[in-house]
């Protein structure tokens, strides 16, 4: 645990009467690249700035390479970090905002020269030392900026949804490059974003935010296949919930009455305490679909009333018991699509070792 | 329809029609002046028989027209330098901060801008009686002060509104202290605040007349105020001329500033 | 540097906001000192001299010259408020309609007279308006008029004068209300039926009524406490307020009579300005 190379330590935040972080702990290793994954007023963005020094913890500690960072104040840190919004400095030219920092730090002319020509070459901008910011489009203006923050070769790289401002085709592309830049320099990347798909195509673990605090850490797969909540569950990809009760319950095991009647056994129940409740997640793609009417094998019954064809997918929308729907994913050819026309009843099954239960 | 120039109808003629007659009563004056500055009348008949320089020589003969005219520029520049300073870091104060009554703060630093200048000129006079700064430049460069400093709150503020403060956050994560981030990037970014506060200032000093009035003594006057005594006095075609020169100042000054504006436009927009 | 992890982040949130509220020290103390002060010692010698008590308001709201010099003040500032509208008005609205080198020309000459030295508009009055003036001798050679009318030393003078400065700031902030207002409104009412006339009575004008409230208003209260122009056009029998109290302290030395104008000044101009922040906002101010 002592060897991590950012140790945050049961940090708080508390505005007047709002807590807007609560006991944060966290442990990141050099080099990695960890996304803060949440809704907006989640906390990911407040620890952002508590790590770069904007914001102060009320209590609880963080500590990089072993020593505290609280005592220094940011000029200090020597933290990188790329806004939301674009932060270019107005009045000096993208060589001149890039060499801002290293002229700051007093190093000779040459080595400025050096290193800003190998930033602006980092992040594919050779050439346009001399443009005025406000002349550059938003998506060239953010690379300047991460030249700006990583041309000092801070460990420590901080994004703060960098690319929300950018149109959806930018944004990819500047992924991309974001991740050749994360490979080529080693640096430790935090990134906050709102955005699964961005969180999912960057990191090498996402720490997911709640109401203030981390529901679970892991990378994409984990939190995809074993996520740890009920809000997990739901941010994380697609998802269908079911409310089910809870028959039994057989260790971290338990056994489920579906809408309809029928009982299923063996499902993977969390937070498991008292409630005589559970929310059922059953991923639309991991959900086994059959015309006809159901069998013994098979946990519910249906009638489709909608088929959404989506190009990859079709999404198919079954109504089931006591008024409720689930959306089923089939893939682009799917040998079964072709005989599927709404009014026609289906019968639905799935694997119960895959799914998961979130007691209320 | 109403708001569509070409699709006004008979309003166009109408609005066109008094919009040049108003143009040409504000221009009266000023056309008015200039051209009495340089007739050869003692008594400003117009239009003037003759052509003449004479009250420019006279204007430039007299030293104490000379001497009035550089106590106000020395007393605007002092004002102006000052008055963007204090403003600077009042509208920093009122944009940053985050304490109890910054609101207050607000309207009571706005305050003599409003009031009649008549009442704090005789509140001023009365109290520079009692602490001996009456006929001294320090007096006149606190009364003057006192109202510059609303326009640069005002400039400086509503630029420092439209700055984004990420951008010196982000100098102060590149390793620059809080103070080297404003100084090297805030400082510039809202420059072209600093300059309209600058010259509301300047001309805010550089034309009073009411404080002036009550701060001055004989061997210390600013220029509005050796007009005015002149002015109570008789009506003579030195005060056109020394007028037409001030009016020639303004303009400089329109000119430079909105080639300012014009260049801090081009570096900013795309 | 020595400090606790768990002590130092609450006091270092306490002391950058006590840093923001120094920033504001230097105008803060200059204000109190010079500002406040002073019209504080002003308010408390009006109720002190000669005598303690209220002697000096009543001298001032029973006597019956200085219940004219009231008169005047209001008359004034009313009249050139109401001109200032009615000719700006206009005028603003053509600024908002021109086509753009004309109206960026009609804004220079606003802007160029209203930066011109105040002395300097105030002295080019004096001169066009004496009895041997342009503007009467072309009266007179135009035959409207065979005896020179006296336009100066009286509140004729003084109305000229106060609109030719105040006009400006009612044609400027008129022009932003009417700007902000949607063309497509006015289309609108003329296919529901609206001629012209009807446009501009039912809709147009409505909608502006707001800045032209704030406008007038605004001239009002600075045309109420105006010093110079009225003191150069006016001549020494047609005095106003301001003038009054700068002659009570200049000429008659009565500082407590001073005090009691400048207060009666004061609370009017104050209260004024109060109307206006609670009708229009502080956004309409200056």
């Amino acid at each position: 645990m002592t060897s991590a190379f950012i140790e945050i330590r049961d940090i708080k935040k508390q505005y007047g009467p709002i807590t807007a972080v609560k006991d944060v702990t966290l442990d990141i290793r050099k080099g990695e690249f960890m996304t803060f994954l949440g809704p907006s007023g989640s906390g990911k963005s407040t620890t952002l700035y508590m790590l770069a020094g904007f914001e102060y913890p009320t209590a609880g500690d963080i500590r990089l390479n072993g020593r505290t960072l609280l005592d220094t104040p940011s000029h200090k840190r020597n933290i990188g970090m790329v806004f939301q919004r674009y932060t270019l400095f107005p009045h000096l030219t993208v060589g001149e905002n890039v060499a801002f920092p290293l002229r700051i730090r007093r190093l000779p002319k040459a080595d400025v020269e050096r290193k800003v020509r190998e930033a602006l070459r980092l992040v594919r901008l050779e050439g346009f030392e001399d443009r005025k910011p406000a002349l550059m489009s938003g998506g060239q203006q953010q690379r300047v900026a991460l030249a700006r923050a990583l041309v000092y070769d801070p460990p420590v790289l901080l994004m703060d949804e960098p690319l929300s401002a950018l149109d959806k085709k930018l944004r990819e592309e500047i992924q991309f490059e974001i991740r050749r830049i994360h490979q080529e320099t080693g640096v430790t990347i935090l990134y906050v974003t709102h955005d699964q798909e961005e969180a999912l195509r960057l990191s090498d673990r996402i720490a997911v935010f709640s109401q203030g605090k981390i529901d679970q850490i892991g990378s994409g797969q984990t939190l995809y296949a074993e996520p740890a909540t009920r809000f997990v569950a739901g941010f994380i990809g697609d998802s269908n919930f079911i409310d089910t009760d809870v028959v039994s319950v057989e260790g971290s095991h338990a056994t489920l009455a579906l809408p309809g009647g029928r009982t299923v056994s063996g499902v993977p129940l969390h937070s498991a305490g008292p409630g005589k409740t559970a929310a059922l997640l059953l991923r639309p793609e991991r959900i086994d679909l059959k015309v006809g009417e159901a069998g013994a094998a098979d946990a519910l019954s249906g009638t489709i009333r909608d088929i959404t064809f989506l190009g990859n997918n079709t999404d198919v929308l079954v109504d089931i018991p006591a008024g409720k729907q689930l959306s089923v994913r089939l893939p682009f050819g799917h040998p079964m699509l072709d005989g599927l026309r709404p009014a026609l009843p289906v019968a639905l099954s799935f694997n119960p070792a895959t799914v998961h239960a979130f007691q209320g | 329809m109403l708001l569509d120039f070409d699709r006004l109808g008979p309003w166009k003629w109408v609005l066109i029609t008094i919009t040049t007659l108003v143009c040409l009563f504000l221009l009266l004056p000023i056309v008015f002046i200039a051209a009495l500055s340089f007739g050869s009348s003692q008594w400003l008949i117009f239009p003037p028989p003759g052509w003449t320089t004479r009250w420019y020589g006279e204007l430039f003969a007299d030293p104490r027209w000379l001497q009035s005219a550089f106590t106000s520029l020395k007393i605007a520049a002092i004002v102006t330098v000052l008055s963007v300073g204090i403003g600077f870091l009042a509208a920093l104060s009122l944009n940053r901060g985050s304490f109890a009554g910054r609101e207050v703060l607000r309207a009571l630093f706005l305050t003599p801008m409003i009031l009649p200048v008549v009442v704090l000129a005789v509140a001023l006079y009365a109290f520079f009686l009692r602490i001996g700064l009456n006929g001294t430049t320090l007096g006149f460069i606190i009364a003057h002060l006192l109202i510059a400093l609303p326009f640069s709150i005002i400039s400086i503020g509503s630029a420092l509104e439209g700055f984004d403060k990420s951008i010196e956050d982000a100098a102060i994560l590149c390793g620059a202290s809080p103070w080297e981030a404003r100084l090297r990037v805030t400082v510039p970014a809202i420059s072209h605040g600093l300059f309209g506060a600058a010259v509301f200032s300047f001309l805010a000093s550089w034309d009073e007349v009411v404080l002036a009035i009550f701060m001055a003594s004989p061997t210390l006057q600013t220029l509005p105020v050796k007009i005015w005594a002149t002015l109570r006095q008789d009506l003579t075609p030195v005060i056109a001329a020394a007028s037409t020169l001030l009016i020639l100042f303004t303009m400089l000054l329109m000119i430079i500033a909105a080639l300012v504006r014009r260049g801090s436009k081009q570096g900013t927009k795309p | 540097m020595a400090m606790t992890a768990t002590a130092a982040p609450g006091e270092r949130i306490a002391r950058r906001r006590h840093a923001a509220f120094v920033w504001a020290l230097p105008a803060l103390v200059l204000i109190l000192l010079f500002f406040v002060t002073p019209v504080l010692g002003l308010l408390l010698r009006s109720v002190t001299e000669p005598t303690l008590g209220l002697q000096n308001y009543a001298e001032l709201i029973g006597t019956g010259t200085y219940a004219r010099i009231f008169a005047n003040t209001f008359l004034v500032a009313g009249v050139v408020t109401a001109l200032s509208v009615v000719i700006g008005y206009p005028v603003a609205w053509a600024l908002a309609v021109l086509p753009r080198p004309w109206g960026q020309l009609v804004f220079a000459i606003i802007i160029l007279s209203m930066w011109t030295n105040l002395l300097a508009r105030t002295y080019a009055w004096m001169v066009l308006l004496q009895r041997t003036g342009v503007i009467n001798k072309t009266l007179m050679g135009l035959g409207v008029i065979d005896q020179p009318l006296a336009l100066v030393n009286n509140l004729v003078g003084v109305t000229i004068g106060m609109t030719y400065i105040m006009l400006p700031f009612v044609i400027l902030p008129l022009v932003g209300v009417l700007r902000a207002i949607d063309p497509a409104i006015l289309r609108a009412g003329a296919l529901c039926g609206a001629n012209s006339w009807q446009c501009f009575t039912r809709i147009l004008l409505p909608l502006s009524l707001p800045g032209i409230a704030a406008g007038a208003l605004m001239v009002f209260v600075m045309a109420l406490g105006y010093y110079v122009t009225p003191a150069l056009l006016g001549g020494t029998a047609n005095m106003m307020l301001a003038e009054m109290v700068a002659q009570f302290v200049q000429s008659l030395v009565n500082w407590g009579m001073g005090g009691a104008a400048a207060f009666v000044l004061l609370v009017v101009t104050l209260a004024l300005y109060a109307v206006q922040l609670r009708f229009f906002g502080a956004g309409r101010i200056g």
